[in-house]
């Protein structure tokens, strides 16, 4: 099948960051060189503080560690996540770009069953750029792409489709797998390559993993908050997790649209399933709660931006899932913290100009070569 | 890719029918014959029944033609569509087999990556015989498929999954396209090879193509009318829709599944744009009226069955779609005589229909 001509200028090369959670290092990016060097990176720096994260030379990046995710936030830092790489979302927040890719530090180039390398983030960037179509579900998956087209059946009123908000990827090698999956099947490997890009349905919920992920953050980047998790909370692994339903339900709301399918990344590294039992525990049981949560929730027609919408979430999770845990309490009044956040340091286009200094200073001590 | 060892598919070959309609001739059987020989086919013979439409040799099968439909039917044929393929359903109606395949005769064996024929029979039976997962999208798709599983984040409670009543099949080479796209794109074909199956979650409707289907006949064959099509009637190229938005809907409310994906069967024939488009017209706009009926249509608790489910979606129709033309007035009397005519033909005391070989 014939590839599109590659653009001179790599696509959205000053309007996407690509935030990058680390707590090891950052070897993994010598591989993606060829496709991710012409990006500037938010490099979220987890754990200790003082360890130096080397940045392989060439790229354009901002490190936050722990002490700047406190300078920055203030008090409000508690809503970011500790020895978790749920602290990622610090860096969705303190981006000041449109589009948000965001990888993990296991995750290499795939090829395609032709051999060639996959370039994750081009395909991401075209299902961003393309519409979604979550109203039908077509037979030939996603319709926009090339060869393809809305079958027999498909009504014309929805062709023209929504607007993107999230590109989910997918893996091949090791699977995205729960600590029981991993227990009992810890040889399989995924070698399945599905050549679609799909729409996830209006009204469906699905588990959004953010090893490699991309979004549109002018449309729901206040929504991708990933929770808290890590150090001093009873749960961790479902920081994604917990932001992909509130991010599809606030989708579904606001008329927006969430692919999932292509493209892969090669996932090298499987965590340690015995780690991951203690860290999903709690999770496995809550879960059972939380799904039924967020099937049933309907935001009010009031909530028109993505903030409003999040904010009377924060209240259902209070109030119908406070008595599941306290967590929920806990992680309610965190939600609300994120947006004030969010809004602190990204407020309306209007008043930019008169905002605070004190916000994201990209000239801190991290240094930025290029 | 390496598949390790996997249980083998059960033929169930006195278990299945395949129905085929056929107006033409029977010769794409020949290329089926490894796959389909020790099942017992039902053909359909729309059109003119003094044709002699011959069965290639060393099939078993039994045939009606109209005049067979009739005797059968008396007055309830009715609501047998002609010169339409949708005359097929007459086929599912008189099968006494659990599990229908229904296949056009432009259908042809399609070949995987690899260059291996696909069994397409017997990754419909894999479908079939496996649970859906309607409640709760899975990322890697179909989590009972070898070298797959739920992934993290799937809820532990619904991994065992609906019992899947529909599995629909894609086509490779003439994408089934409505006439307004094959009249822009003339020459586009599908060469995309989706290595993958998938539940529709529930609450969501899509377009159902009859030419590669199959379905549990026990779990949801009442459904699968499809409609009033063809000679006599103002829409046609809809019936496979029709019979899928129902189907859909009742799946829905009685917690069963439908899948979409492989098999891939080879499409031969492009059928002609400008014909489509005078068959299709009316159904452009009806459309409009009809996608939102089905989206918001609502079935009450009491309705447990199939056929109980599609009486009460017929008077949905009357009521709601009735103003937009009479043709559902027609239609929504059809699908309650097609229920009549499905229980008396399947009533429990199995009377025999004779049939025609």
């Amino acid at each position: 099948m014939a590839h599109p001509i590659t653009p001179l200028s790599p696509p959205l090369k000053d309007e996407l960051d690509i935030v990058i959670p680390t707590i090891r290092n950052l070897d993994f990016l010598e591989m993606w060189r060829p496709f991710l060097q012409p990006y500037h990176l938010i490099i979220v720096q987890d754990g200790d503080p003082t360890k130096v994260i080397n940045v392989p030379d060439g790229f354009d990046y901002e490190l936050y560690n722990r002490n700047d995710v406190n300078r920055v936030l203030g008090p409000k830092a508690s809503c970011i996540s500790f020895k978790d790489s749920a602290c990622r979302c610090f860096g969705f927040l303190v981006s000041k770009k449109k589009y948000i890719f965001t990888i993990d530090d296991d995750c290499f180039v795939a090829k395609d069953p032709s051999g060639k390398e996959i370039n994750a983030l081009a395909q991401h960037i075209q299902n961003l750029l393309t519409p979604s179509t979550p109203l039908f579900f077509n037979t030939l998956y996603d319709p926009y792409r090339e060869g393809a087209d809305f079958v027999r059946g498909y009504p014309f009123s929805l062709r023209e489709g929504v607007s993107t908000a999230i590109s989910h990827g997918l893996w091949l090698n090791i699977p995205d797998y729960d600590a029981p999956t991993q227990l009992v099947k810890p040889r399989e490997r995924n070698t399945r390559y599905v050549d679609a890009v799909m729409t996830i349905p209006k009204g469906t919920l699905f588990p959004m993993c953010g090893m490699n992920l991309a979004f549109n953050r002018e449309l729901i980047g206040p929504a991708m908050y990933f929770g808290l998790m890590g150090d001093g909370q009873p749960i961790g692994r479902y920081d994604d997790m917990w932001a992909g339903w509130c991010a599809k339900v606030i989708c579904d709301h606001l008329n927006l649209g969430v692919k999932t399918g292509l493209p892969y990344i090669w996932h090298s590294k499987a965590s340690n399933p015995f780690v991951n039992l203690k860290k999903e525990y709690k999770g496995i049981y809550w879960q059972e709660e939380i799904i039924p949560f967020f099937q049933s929730i309907v935001l009010s027609k009031e909530c028109t931006t993505v903030q409003e919408c999040y904010v009377e979430l924060s209240k259902n999770v209070k109030e119908k899932l406070g008595s599941v845990d306290p967590y929920f309490q806990k992680l309610g009044d965190a939600m609300v913290t994120w947006i004030e956040a969010w809004e602190e340091l990204n407020p309306p286009k209007e008043a930019a100009a008169a905002a605070e200094p004190k916000s994201v200073k990209k000239e801190e001590p991290s240094p930025k070569s290029k």
